[in-house]
């Protein structure tokens, strides 16, 4: 799972069967250096995510990629690449002091 | 699978339900020179890795659909903790964990 920002919200007027009622969001994943920045701002490229947890506008969530995001529907066929599985109330992230985010701990 | 440096915990506000009272912990993937790459990501660890710790992720969802359920969302798990690396060809050698 990464971590994003929820941008917004999308509504669909068509779509196929087994994605009408869903609630879209509009993600924007964090990067390294924009978690080590707090508040996190994002930084990466946006994707559309399925939530049924109601993640609100600002709030940070970590979403699953892949065949797995469409788990929770399972054993139905469902098309979904990217699902809404934790809103974050707090993250503790402590990388090393020698890691900028941009280079690993060496000896 | 690749390695990753365990570098944070996350607490849920909202969680989907098969993922209540697991551990997630935050991420980053490493290269074979011991940098760090990518997005940071949250891991699933049944294993009781630490701040600090290097693990092997494995992206498969299996482990996780085995302990979960079938119908957990959660892909990424750790799936060992790292003891040593050794890059013969790195000249920084043997990556401090």
């Amino acid at each position: 799972m990464r971590l994003g920002v929820v941008r917004g919200t999308i509504v669909l007027n068509l779509a196929v069967p087994s994605l009408r009622a869903k609630r879209f969001a509009i993600v924007e994943p964090i990067t390294a250096a924009e978690l080590a920045a707090q508040p996190a701002k994002g930084g990466g490229k946006s994707l559309i995510v399925v939530d049924e947890l109601g993640a609100a506008e600002k709030e940070v969530v970590a979403f699953t990629e892949g065949r797995e995001a469409a788990n929770p529907y399972w054993p139905n066929p469902v098309p979904v690449d990217a699902y809404c599985a934790l809103v974050v109330r707090s993250i503790d992230f402590r990388p090393p002091l020698n890691n900028c985010a941009a280079q690993g701990e060496r000896q | 699978m690749f390695l990753a440096r365990i570098d944070g915990t996350v607490v849920p506000a909202k969680k989907h339900p098969t993922v209540e009272g697991r551990r997630l912990l935050v991420g980053q993937r490493l290269e074979s020179n011991g940098d760090v790459s990518g997005d940071p990501i949250v891991i699933l660890d049944l294993f009781g890795a630490r701040i600090g710790s290097t693990v092997i992720v494995c992206t498969d969802g299996d482990l996780a659909r085995a302990e979960l359920g079938n119908t957990t969302p959660i892909r990424m798990s750790v799936v060992g903790i790292v003891d040593a690396v050794h890059v013969p060809g790195n000249p920084v050698g043997r990556h401090r964990l």
